[in-house]
């Protein structure tokens, strides 16, 4: 299985995939800031990451996938920083031969990441 | 033997530092290390259930027997996404 990892600053812009032959599902799903936390409107959230530690989890959780499904390439990227309201925080790209496994190790990846990858959030307020 | 403890997201608030070093037994747990922590900052008691522990880059249970340069990593509950 073929992944790639990538913690960064920058907007995600990310956008096409490529796949061999023989796969028939590609599952991308963005995070995005939400313009409201707790009720309170916000302007963006801060990100900020333990960043080796949240590489290694990361491997775990392919690692786990790749046991599980047969995904062909996973491409995660997880911004840091300042992430403004209406951008993407998050994109997951999962591409394997059928829907059900995309999907689900999609959604796998992203509930174990919400519970074990050192990534924490604070919102900023308008003000 | 002495240890690093960092301290992640808001845990760095509460300790107003973002690491300390601490001087512990040989043999030391992670758990002794944690309530050695929490007599020197306090505030991080009130989190004590809560705290999430790693050694290096990968989260121990208190039982975890420290050695002599190990990087402690103590923070709350992660949010990514």
């Amino acid at each position: 299985m073929k992944t790639q990892l990538t913690i960064t600053h920058h907007l995600i812009a990310e956008s096409s995939y490529t796949m061999s032959d023989g796969m028939g599902a590609v599952v991308v799903f963005h995070g995005v800031v939400r313009s409201t936390e707790d009720g309170d409107p916000i302007r963006a959230i801060e990100y900020e990451a333990n960043e080796a530690m949240t590489r290694r989890q990361f491997e775990l959780i392919f690692e786990a996938i790749e046991k599980q499904w047969p995904v062909e390439s996973i491409r995660l990227i997880h911004r840091t920083g300042e992430v403004a309201v209406n951008e993407a925080s998050l994109r997951v790209e999962v591409i394997a031969p059928h829907r059900a496994e995309a999907f689900a190790a999609c959604q796998f990846l992203i509930d174990e990441m919400k519970a074990k990858v050192p990534i924490w959030k604070r919102p900023v307020s308008l003000t | 033997m002495k240890v690093t403890v960092k301290f992640w997201s808001y845990f760095c608030d509460l300790t107003e530092c973002d690491e300390t070093s601490l001087e512990i037994n040989e043999g030391a747990t992670l758990g002794e290390l944690h309530a050695a922590v929490m007599k020197k900052f306090p505030k991080l008691g009130e989190m004590k259930n809560s705290t999430l522990k790693a050694v290096g880059v990968h989260y121990q249970t208190d039982d975890f027997v420290l050695s002599e340069g190990d990087e402690v990593s103590l923070f709350p509950p992660v949010q990514g996404g």
